[in-house]
């Protein structure tokens, strides 16, 4: 009983009873906090992830009051947070996505297996994909990476990043144009795919 | 997924990190920025409202039905002559809420102390996730656990003797309300009258009420209690309008007592949300509830930070906590 999360059921209904009991929100941090974890660490390394998480649910937590309960769904309100403090950040993911593009990716011996795999293949790709991510406009790059890092669908996305629908497609198949003519440069493969 | 943003997925898969353990830091950071005394002080008033409208009721009817509790058996903390401490456990039974998916339902702990002279009550906030040794009760036998496991399983005297252990603080009496209750008190009253001097519109709870006087149901009582946004939107003028309730809550009990049947009805309500220990008498009760009335009340939480191990679970923070019961002693 102990270790079961006491609260089941939608995000909405959790947050809706923080508004009169503000520890129910506890339980949206353990939902959630590892997965947004994992995205700001894909983005700009395990340093600054711990705080930005951190300051995430803090917002979050100060406009529960505020959360459209319609949504039953609170990824997308997250990331949309998290969007928005991670653009400080910008210039030092790029730098990052710089470095990688000369440097090899470096992997962790004590992987679990599917990430050992995982790395494998983006082993050969990944200088041509850091070199394709440093270059995209931080707009495209935060559709383009919510999506294939974040896991969210269009409609998701464009809920986050309170923008029209319309508008993820356009920016995201700039996004997938630049990164299919990085991978083309070095996986014939995939060149002239659309 | 296309193969460019399934390559993609799995380059950010070998870049990404898994949560490191002092992520819970960040848990206990948003706990601890979050403003404490707004939840808890509508569970405060709701408690107090619940027990008044009881209390103005009661002492005309001596009823059968309403349940008392044996104390707990066993040695207890010394009796501090004239203080007065009350553990007050408010529940929720309300069914299909999410809250309650699996059965818990102690909602709220608190204590009540009640110092000789009255003037100052302090209320102590007792998480209910606490992390506590909890000592025998009847068949049960000592074990540690969550605090409020001791009321859910071993009821209302093994939460006394459990809290009566950990703090070394003797407790008098206790009271257990049942929120979902209130709603009912205030149907079972015929509604409750209130004067606004501004329509409510407030889309959080569905209120709307013009101008004037409203009677309001249990169901518009319970958001009137929970309003925030009206008026200048003050905590104070919240808690003005929440002891007016009460106020109105009180008048409309003395006045149900002309009407037997009404009282009746109210009477089967009200049993069935309060529950005390035997030696809690009418007499106390009223003085209970009109010194918190009328004294000021201080609002504090046990000092507490999460369980390295489990930090779904708080353990309490040491020797913070030993001393502030210490005061109570």
């Amino acid at each position: 009983m102990i270790t079961q999360p006491a609260i089941q059921g939608a995000d909405a209904e959790l947050i809706s009873a923080s508004w009169s009991q503000p520890e129910a929100f506890a339980e949206l941090f353990d939902r959630y906090s590892a997965m947004l974890y994992r995205y700001v660490s894909k983005r700009l390394g395990p340093e600054p992830a711990e705080d930005l998480v951190g300051e995430t649910f803090l917002v979050a937590f100060s406009r529960r009051k505020s959360y459209d309960l319609g949504y039953p769904d609170a990824r997308p309100w997250l990331f949309g947070i998290l969007t928005k403090l991670m653009a400080r950040h910008h210039r030092t993911e790029a730098a990052r996505y710089r470095a990688l593009r000369r440097a090899p990716i470096d992997l962790d011996v004590e992987s679990p297996a599917d990430r050992v795999a995982a790395g494998a293949t983006a082993r050969a790709a990944g200088p041509a994909l850091a070199g394709a991510l440093a270059a995209l406009p931080a707009k495209d790059r935060d559709v383009l990476l919510l999506i294939a890092w974040g896991d969210l669908t269009y409609e998701e996305a464009a809920q986050a990043l309170d923008i029209p629908i319309g508008t993820v497609r356009s920016r995201l198949n700039r996004g997938r144009r630049k990164v299919r003519a990085a991978l083309g440069d070095t996986n014939p493969m995939l060149r002239g795919q659309e | 997924m296309d193969d460019d943003l399934r390559t993609l997925r799995d380059f950010g898969d070998s870049l990404g990190h898994e949560p490191p353990a002092t992520l819970v830091r960040q848990r206990e950071r948003m706990l601890r920025a979050r403003p404490r005394r707004r939840g808890f002080g509508w569970t405060m008033t709701a408690l107090v409202a619940v027990v008044t409208a009881a209390v103005v009721a009661v002492p005309t009817l001596l009823i059968s039905s309403w349940e008392t509790v044996p104390p707990p058996v066993g040695q207890r903390p010394a009796d501090v002559r004239g203080a007065l401490n009350v553990l007050l456990v408010g529940t929720d039974s309300q069914a299909g809420s999410p809250r309650f998916a699996q059965g818990a339902r102690t909602d709220t702990m608190i204590m009540l102390h009640l110092p000789a002279d009255r003037k100052k009550v302090t209320a102590i906030n007792i998480p209910r996730d606490s992390w506590v040794r909890i000592p025998r009760c009847g068949s049960e036998p000592a074990r540690t656990g969550m605090i409020n496991s001791a009321f859910d399983r071993g009821g209302l005297s093994c939460a006394v003797k459990t809290v009566e252990t950990l703090t070394d603080v003797r407790i008098d009496h206790m009271i257990e309300v049942d929120f979902a209750g209130f709603k009912q008190v205030v149907d079972a009253l015929g509604g409750v009258e209130v004067t606004l001097a501004q329509p409510v519109d407030d889309p959080k709870s569905k209120l709307r009420l013009p101008a004037g006087k409203s009677l309001l149901n249990g169901e518009q009582a319970l958001g009137y209690m929970r309003l925030r946004y009206y008026g200048d939107g003050s905590d104070i003028q919240r808690i003005k309008r929440q002891q007016k309730l009460i106020q109105a809550m009180a008048k409309k009990a003395k006045r149900t007592l002309g009407d037997p049947a009404e009282l009746r009805a109210f009477m089967a309500v009200a049993a069935k949300s309060v529950k005390t220990d035997e030696a809690l008498d009418m007499e106390s009760m009223i003085e209970l509830v009109s010194s918190l009335e009328g004294a000021s009340v201080t609002f504090r939480t046990v000092p507490w930070q999460p369980r390295p191990d489990n930090p779904r679970t708080i353990q309490w923070k040491q020797p913070e906590a030993d001393r502030l019961f210490a005061t109570l002693r």
